[in-house]
């Protein structure tokens, strides 16, 4: 028995032993948590994480500064024709791919055609409004706009370039897409096709996505940038916490609670960079259901909502947003009228609706999203902030499907909603577009149903506008319009919080330098690992 | 000859199941709200390319003739495409469920080696400290979740001592052993990849002990219980007044007829292993099948949903099986019975 033990220790102790060698990997390694699925199709993905995987591994033709204006990148320069329905670009030509083949203007046409025929993505970016895509010559493209729109630079950040030729060898057929068979869709899962500064080495669905830098890139890298990054898909907070405290992660995903941030943060070497996405929080109101089609109701719930109590208690480091579109996005109206809690003038105007003498026969139906908990204290906050004015709230707990079914129909949508959403690119017509827009209507991006030809007129009008500071005073003119109209309450901006090592990783977006296009905060090029004050840390 | 009737029943009987199973799950995970195809492809995504995906899928379809495609094309190995790993859902059963397999075999060992240990030295030593203590060890074990021992075990042994690794199979710096049967350990034991192996044995601990205890703490409940049962039997005293040598009563005549109900306990236990890795999976970051599985429901992946019920249905099938003629071996009086009744 005796010996037994001795052996099975013998054989814990070689374990232990081997296993430390794998530990002593993390010099010039960049590791960061996401909520997985990650896509590296940039014609599959659009959220969070594949976005921050395209910025890596693939060249766009612009690319967005802090401000989120666009400079130039592949593309050197660029011209629009007067009536904004042509746009050409003029390409570097020492660009190459990651497999040595020089990028052309072949390939961002084939990119261009591949995105608008799969549909998915960004592609709805492009689809309607992208007639034709035109190589010109070998480092020049032109696209051909069906309509004029004015922050097509903008949406340039998400035409990801693909080496035509690469996809083109790695076709199956048959597929959905006639000739192009399955457009390289099944290669594409797990390897990239790109030029950008890191290549996929390894990509395990559901666990891991292996990037290593680009040698060869066109562009100078600080030597500090890390040599690989690993995509970790993992949001577990225990994980998170040891991972953190070992050194195995550099930098959190955002969706860690605030009991977590605050143990993260204790950590020695540990800090919290908190910025705001361009995320907002909104309860969406339904201007067609009673009690809430009244104006003066709704008037009444926004000035009687105790919005100091959200962002200071329930969602700390949040701020109050104003109107519709997130300070930070380009063409948000610094100066629109925000309301706060005033139950004076809340009741003044609960007395102007029509529902006034009957508010017990019109309770106020709040559903808020199951998968995110702490909106049912937003739910509870709002419930009792309405009983001090006499409306009767009634707050449903939904899981997220079955919001969307609801909302897809103007008869099932509730009185609110409450929704996280963000601007698809980085300009306030975006959020205008897709929040009030009629063409949103039945999606779970508008539960006000506002169904305003008016307002239709004047959004498609601002987007069409071609020079970008009458595009801005036109999207000053929605935010009033929008706000007079009260379908919304502009609750609060989110803050994105990640736990990072400040100890030995440099990340921009710590020192106040945040770039406002989804996943470009995420650009391993301009974020500096210190391997040896790692090292330092853990004792060595 | 009995076996192989038996054997013959149970399968035919499975098939039934597996039908009733298939059309039970793809009812139901259709009928469920949401529309799957635009939750993949995002709000945004265009209506053409929405009804595009959803042509693909059959779902377009009526009800009856998209279970008869899936059927159809199950029969011949193809379990459809996965809306969000965007592979086919065979690929993903292929990567996904050796992981768990390994982790459950693993902590199926576990369990049953040391359930077994426990309950018996329980039962031998019935009514003094030695019983007492692993009473209140099965106690524990009993109603205490697994994700629970996962995330103390996580922050104790990974956060505070730091003796485990953490997080996935294998570390960063090791080479990955060939893909052979999916189970690195096995892999790396097979084409010689050592430091693959330790290093994978270490990550499999904290995972496996914790998915373990629970059913380890129930085995030795119920060892100890029908060990201190039989311990009182007149075969039992007769055997010992024939002379017969203690460590022989104990092993033979004592332990082997114990072990049935534990057997057939054991069985379901690791079974439902599958079932409660999810959460396990999720905290030490393990690809594995459960936390496929509940992301697919989470997600509503038709096609990966209606595979995972399948290959957990097979799997219980098989356990199960497999633990009845494990009982018939242990239990003269069922291998009897079975052949009186030829």
């Amino acid at each position: 028995m005796k010996r037994s033990l001795l052996i099975l220790a013998a054989g814990l102790v070689l374990l232990a032993g081997l296993s430390l060698v794998g530990w002593s990997d993390g010099g010039g390694v960049l590791r960061v948590t996401f909520a997985w699925p990650t896509y590296i199709d940039p014609a599959v993905g659009s959220d969070f994480s594949s976005s921050s995987s395209f910025v890596n591994l693939y060249d766009t033709l612009v690319y967005p500064d802090t401000k989120g204006d666009p400079l130039p990148h592949v593309a050197t320069a660029w011209e629009a024709s007067a009536d904004g329905l042509t746009w050409t670009f003029h390409l570097r030509n020492d660009v190459k791919f990651h497999d040595g083949t020089p990028l052309t203007a072949a390939d961002v046409k084939f990119s261009m055609d591949r995105l608008i025929t799969i549909g998915e993505g960004y592609a709805f970016l492009f689809i309607g409004r992208v007639a034709s895509t035109e190589a010109v010559d070998q480092y020049t493209v032109r696209f051909h706009l069906s309509k004029p729109f004015g922050p097509f630079l903008s949406t340039l950040y998400r035409l990801y370039i693909l080496n035509k030729k690469l996809v083109e060898a790695n076709i199956k057929k048959p597929g959905p897409y006639g000739d192009m068979g399955d457009y390289g869709k099944a290669y594409l899962v797990d390897h990239d096709a790109g030029s950008g500064p890191y290549m996929v080495k390894e990509f395990r669905v559901e666990e891991e996505l292996v990037m290593v830098k680009n040698p060869n890139y066109w562009l100078p890298i600080d030597p500090n940038a890390p040599e690989n990054v690993r995509f970790i898909g993992t949001t577990e907070p225990a994980t998170i916490r040891t991972m953190m405290s070992r050194r195995e992660l550099e930098i959190s995903d955002q969706w860690q609670p605030q009991e977590a941030l605050k143990a993260l943060d204790g950590i020695n070497g540990v800090d919290i960079a908190a910025f705001s996405p361009g995320t907002e929080f909104y309860l969406m109101i339904n201007t067609r259901k009673p009690p809430t089609d009244d104006i003066h109701f709704r008037r009444a719930m926004a000035w009687a909502t105790d919005y100091q109590t959200v962002v200071q208690h329930i969602f700390p480091g949040a701020i109050q947003a104003r109107g519709p579109v997130p300070q930070n996005v380009p063409g948000a109206d610094p100066n629109l009228f925000q309301y706060h809690r005033d139950l004076d003038k809340a009741r003044e105007e609960l007395a102007k609706s029509k529902y006034a003498n009957e508010l017990d026969k019109y309770p106020v139906e709040f559903h808020w999203i199951a998968e995110v908990p702490d909106e049912e204290k937003v739910a509870l906050s709002f419930m009792a902030n309405m009983a001090d004015i006499g409306i009767n709230v009634k707050v449903v707990k939904v899981p997220w499907m079955s919001v969307v079914d609801e909302m897809a129909k103007e008869e099932t949508s509730p009185n609110i909603v409450s929704v996280f959403d963000s601007s698809h690119y980085p300009e306030a017509g975006s959020l205008l577009e897709s929040r009030y827009h009629s063409s949103s209507a039945a999606t779970w991006e508008q539960n006000e149903w506002l169904l305003d030809k008016k307002l239709d007129a004047m959004i498609e009008d601002a987007i069409t506008t071609i020079d970008r500071t009458e595009r801005f005073a036109k999207y000053v003119q929605i935010q009033q319009y929008i706000m007079d109209l009260c379908p919304t309450i502009f609750l609060f901006e989110q803050v994105e919080k990640h736990a990072y090592q400040a100890a030995y990783v440099d990340w921009p977006v710590a020192q106040g330098e945040i770039n406002p296009v989804m996943g470009y905060n995420m650009a391993a090029r301009f974020i500096k690992v210190y391997p040896d004050k790692r090292q330092k840390l853990l004792g060595g | 000859m009995s076996i192989l009737k038996f054997l013959g029943k149970r399968l035919v009987l499975s098939i039934f199941v597996l039908f009733g199973l298939s059309l039970l799950i793809f009812t139901i995970s259709r009928v469920l709200p949401g529309d799957p195809v635009r939750m993949a492809l995002g709000p945004r995504a265009p209506e053409w390319a929405v009804e595009n995906m959803r042509a693909q899928m059959h779902l377009d379809k009526p009800l009856y003739a998209q279970y008869y495609y899936w059927l159809s094309e199950a029969l011949h190995g193809d379990l459809g495409q996965s809306l969000f790993t965007r592979r086919p859902v065979v690929q993903d059963i292929k990567e996904f469920l050796p992981a768990t397999l390994e982790l459950a075999l693993f902590a199926g060992v576990i369990m049953a080696l040391f359930g077994i240990l426990l309950g018996a030295v329980a039962g031998r030593y019935s009514n003094t400290w030695i019983d007492n203590s692993v009473r209140i060890f099965s106690y524990v074990g009993v109603v205490t979740p697994s994700f629970v021992f996962a995330i103390l075990f996580l922050l104790l042994f990974g956060y505070i001592l730091r003796w485990f690794p953490t997080a996935g199979r294998l570390s960063p710096g090791i080479v990955r052993p060939p893909v052979i049967t999916g189970m690195v350990t096995l892999d790396s034991l097979l084409t010689g990849h050592f430091a693959a192996l330790g290093d994978a044995l270490w990550h499999m601990v904290l995972p496996a002990v914790s998915l373990a205890l629970g059913g380890m703490a129930q085995e030795a409940r119920i060892t100890r219980s029908t060990i201190s049962d039989n311990l009182r039997k007149d075969y039992i005293a007769s055997a010992k007044g024939f002379g017969v040598p203690e460590w022989l009563v104990t092993l033979k005549y004592l332990l082997k007829p114990s072990l049935i109900p534990t057997v057939s306990i054991l069985g379901l236990d690791f079974a439902s292993l599958l079932g409660n890795a999810f959460l396990v999976e999720l905290i030490f970051n393990w690809p594995g099948f459960s936390r496929y599985g509940i992301n697919a429901m989470l997600r509503k992946d038709l096609n990966a949903v209606a595979a995972v019920v399948m290959v957990l249905g097979v799997v219980f099938i098989i356990v199960n099986i497999l633990v009845d003629l494990i009982v018939a071996w242990l239990d003269p009086r069922i291998r009897l019975g079975a052949e009186r009744g030829k």
